[in-house]
């Protein structure tokens, strides 16, 4: 014969267990990815994710879905060396860790690692600097893993606010952390983070969560205010509404790059600290948006 | 990963067919319906085993485990790191004052010098092997198959390979891509475990593999059943009875009578003569001579034979059984190669050191490369057998773990030590170095975390050091090298390929050339800060260079090249693989000017 107190916990516990009902479905990305090289109007267009100097890409693991951005360092121009290169092996070299297996979800600092030390075994002398920012979709902890080097950086937006970033990381002004090889009369001259120095953060999310990867060709010639405005528009989840979206976005940080009194958050930042500028700035742009669904093989 | 990249339904032909079905329905009296076979196609999942790489264990480039699943670069052609690339190419390690001479008695149809072995998912009967070759193809010399799964949980019973395809080592005129896919043999058990065999030494440059597709059908296609097995003469199928029946019907002979000598010629000849005879004979024949007459039987079994035993060609079917039965011919031993051998439970602790008992006090040389059947004991055994031992090879005995190699510093007059791809530290490297007369070291190590160490210890102690291999030992520096340099001047060959932190502007390299002038063989690979001054100072110090590596570096021109060129007559091989002040123009320039020398330029198309 239950007594009440007993009766009463049971009762207690199947209500809780019923409220607490924990999402055991697996989650996924569905990325779309858009950008403009600086010198897009000069009509030179680079082959696959590559936006001028810029370089992203986009992977699926059993386990996880994976992106990253990375913004070469332009001063290398100057130098004979081709900024985009190193860069664009980086993501490649990423993207390939990632299908392999490669990596832990919970530990986006080693596929930077990973990746840096695989550019070192190339028998190609590769040279050059960029930043990078990767972000992991754990599907099954439902728990979003970033690593930010540099001043590439997300957003995640929830019901139409921020509610998770990264922080940019800058040695001094327009001089971001980067990762780089550098030739070797050149070395100890040249800025040379360790991938160790990358940021990390790990964030639970929800379904309809929408997570915004970009370089800082966007991030300095949108505020906050905008890209949420037009993050309004997406409806629903599906590949082609994202894709527009993502267009639209780096469409108008196109536009507002090269428009000469516009008081974009670089020329802010500028002001802010003792130089008397206006307009936008003109950059590569690489816009990654996806939003977190429903895993679906 | 999907490793499946269609599922083809195929229906027999018809003639056949008919023929089938006819039969069935008249069997059976039923209506006949066409039988249909399923043919899987299959990209590798798993690679299990291989005998070297190019590139670093914990990395994906230049590595074996490119070789698993779909290719990264096939149809491209050229040079990439997504590739599958073995150690060494042509015969320029061949050619080093350095390298053990063959063995003697190597049956003409074995050339293997390299393997990998594959996994796939399912387990079919193959009906074609595909191997995607991207770079410099041609090395792929035979392709086998192993009736036991990988995947199972079961210990390995009853091992079998079946040769399914076998060829000599060819050279394709171009390094392009291409498909390659022999016809293959039809075996009667189904496989999912591939192994191929690999001969580079026609080569011009590195080979690289992208991919491997196995074709094959999962119910047991009914052409066996038409078709006659080819019976090979060469196959080797038998030749573990031949190597057991020692014995044989001549126990019988001794029996006291008259004994007729009815051996022709042979009874004329001299017992050496007959010896040198069969000297040239491969060892299945010369078992299979054995259980002939009585008077080859002596002869067959004559320990004089035996001083030097290959049981690589044979890894496939060598047990502890053939083991024991060779052992009573060993006593005077000298040199025995175990590489390949054992694996799978083929070999345990109790053959090889019954084995090693009998034969180890006049052994000299022993190659266990890819022995994966050796443990600690195995090595113990060694230490205590074989007191003279001067050559062992332990190239990527991966499986051992570090503590078996305290026993190598029981050894104490070893000259030749090769330790490729193995898991020894530092401290045993330490104790096993003593002072030798021409050691020569290969120590491409997994786990030592400071080379300087190591080169320290062989400066001090191993003086008269030819030949050092220390290809990807990442923390060498120059303080090492200096030292290493400055107390082993004898060297004549030093790898110090893909050593990032050797530095040339604290003038080690131009220390090293120096220090060494009986220097032959170096390698700078991919050491980004090789300079002319360092080219100059070896045009001037090093008279007798016969193979330079310089890899990947930016600040070499085609001016220091030139006095190197000059000052060198005896260099033979010189790489200059992305050298960015090298282009094709310079390499033209300089192979016109010095027609033998082999110029290097590899190159990502």
């Amino acid at each position: 014969m239950l007594s009440v107190l007993s009766y009463g916990r049971l009762v207690a516990r199947a209500v809780i267990g019923g409220l607490s009902q924990t999402d055991s479905r697996d989650y996924s990305l569905v990325t779309a990815s858009c950008g403009f090289g600086k010198d897009f109007r000069k009509g030179i267009l680079k082959k696959g994710m590559c936006y001028g100097d810029d370089a992203c890409f986009i992977a699926r693991h059993r386990s996880a879905d994976v992106l990253g951005v990375a913004d070469g360092v332009g001063g290398w121009r100057d130098y004979g060396v081709d900024p985009s290169q190193f860069s664009g092996t980086l993501m490649k070299t990423c993207e390939r860790l990632v299908k392999e297996g490669r990596f832990v979800p919970s530990n986006p600092v080693g596929v930077l690692t990973t990746s840096y030390y695989e550019l070192l075994q190339n028998k190609v002398p590769l040279l050059g600097s960029s930043t990078a920012c990767i972000v992991v979709l754990d599907r099954q902890s439902h728990q979003l893993h970033t690593a930010n080097l540099g001043d590439s950086g997300f957003l995640v937006v929830r019901g139409g606010e921020v509610v998770h970033r990264s922080d940019e990381q800058q040695h001094y002004f327009n001089t971001p952390f980067q990762l780089s090889i550098a030739p070797p009369e050149a070395e100890g001259a040249v800025l040379s983070d360790s991938p160790d120095a990358a940021d990390s953060s790990s964030f639970d999310v929800q379904l309809g969560d929408i997570i915004l990867t970009a370089t800082d060709g966007l991030f300095d010639n949108m505020p906050d205010y905008m890209i949420l405005q037009e993050l309004k528009k997406l409806k629903n989840t599906n590949y082609e509404s994202i894709q527009q979206t993502a267009r639209s976005i780096a469409e108008q940080a196109h536009v507002l790059a090269y428009d000469p009194n516009y008081m974009s958050p670089f020329a802010q930042f500028a002001c802010d600290n003792g130089l008397n500028v206006r307009g936008g700035k003109p950059d590569d742009i690489t816009v990654l948006l996806s939003i977190v669904a429903e895993y679906t093989d | 990963m999907f490793y499946y990249i269609c599922l083809r339904r195929r229906s027999r032909s018809g003639t056949r067919g008919e023929a089938l079905t006819s039969r069935r329905a008249v069997e059976s009296g039923q209506r006949a319906v066409l039988p249909v076979s399923v043919e899987v196609e299959q990209y590798a999942k798993e690679v299990l085993d291989f005998s070297s790489h190019y590139g670093s264990e914990n990395s994906m480039s230049y590595t074996m485990w490119n070789l698993a699943g779909v290719p990264n670069v096939y149809p491209s052609s050229g040079d990439f790191t997504q590739t599958a690339v073995f150690r060494a190419y042509g015969t320029w390690w061949e050619q080093c004052a350095s390298a053990p001479p063959p063995f003697r008695r190597t049956p003409k149809g074995f050339h293997s010098q390299d393997y990998i072995e594959l996994a796939f998912e399912e387990p079919v009967y193959p009906t074609a092997v595909e191997v995607l070759e991207t770079y410099y193809p041609g090395a792929i010399v035979q392709i086998l198959a192993c009736s036991h799964n990988p995947f199972s949980q079961s210990p390995p019973t009853d091992v079998r390979w079946e040769v399914l395809w076998s060829g000599e080592p060819t050279k394709v005129l171009t390094p392009q891509a291409r498909q390659f896919s022999p016809n293959i043999k039809h075996i009667s058990f189904p496989t999912n475990l591939l192994r191929l065999e690999v001969n580079s030494s026609l080569l011009d440059y590195y080979t690289e593999l992208d991919a491997v597709i196995l074709r094959g059908v999962k119910e047991r296609p009914m052409l066996a059943l038409y078709k006659m097995p080819v019976i090979d003469i060469n196959d080797l199928s038998d030749s573990e009875e031949e190597l057991s029946d020692v014995g044989g019907p001549f126990r019988q002979g001794s029996d006291g009578k008259h004994q007729r000598t009815g051996n022709g010629y042979f009874d004329k000849l001299p017992y050496e003569l007959i010896q040198l005879i069969l000297s040239h004979l491969t060892l299945p024949d010369l078992c299979r001579l054995a259980q002939s007459c009585k008077l080859l039987h002596q002869h067959c079994c004559d320990p004089l034979q035996y001083t030097q035993l290959s049981l690589q060609p044979y890894w496939a079917r060598l047990s502890d059984a053939s083991l024991g039965h060779l052992q009573s011919r060993a006593p005077l031993l000298q040199r025995l190669n175990l590489s390949w051998t054992g694996n799978r439970g083929a070999l345990t602790l109790t053959g090889f050191s019954s084995f090693l008992k009998a034969c180890g006090p006049s052994l000299v040389c022993l190659e266990l490369s890819c022995c994966h059947f050796l443990t600690e004991a195995c090595l113990e055994v060694v230490s205590q057998t074989c007191p003279g031992l001067q050559e062992l090879n332990l190239s990527s005995c991966d499986r051992l773990n570090p503590q078996a190699f305290t026993h190598i510093s029981k050894l104490a007059r070893l000259r030749r030590l090769v330790l490729y791809r193995t898991k020894i530290e530092v401290g045993t490297v330490n104790t096993s170095c003593i002072e030798h007369r021409n050691f020569n070291c290969y120590l491409s190590l997994l786990k030592i975390e400071d080379y300087d160490v190591v080169a320290s210890m062989l400066a001090a102690r191993c003086r008269s050091l030819c030949s050092l291999d220390l290809w990807r030992c990442r923390n060498l520096t120059d303080r090492g090298l200096a030292e290493l340099v400055s107390g082993c001047k004898m060297l004549e060959e030093l790898d110090l390929g893909w050593c990032p932190t050797l530095q040339s502007s604290t003038g080690c390299f131009q220390h090293l050339a120096r220090n060494l002038p009986r220097l032959r063989k170096l390698f700078l690979t991919a050491n980004r800060t090789v300079r002319d001054s360092d080219i100059e100072e070896l045009a001037s110090s090093c008279p007798s260079l016969q193979h330079l590596d310089i890899l990947g570096t930016r600040l070499v021109s085609g001016a220091s090249l030139k006095k190197l060129l000059q000052s060198c007559p005896k260099l033979v091989l010189l790489d200059v693989s992305f050298c960015s002040q090298i282009d094709m123009r310079v390499v033209q320039e300089l192979s016109g000017l010095f027609p033998n020398v082999a110029l290097k330029k590899s190159f990502t198309q």
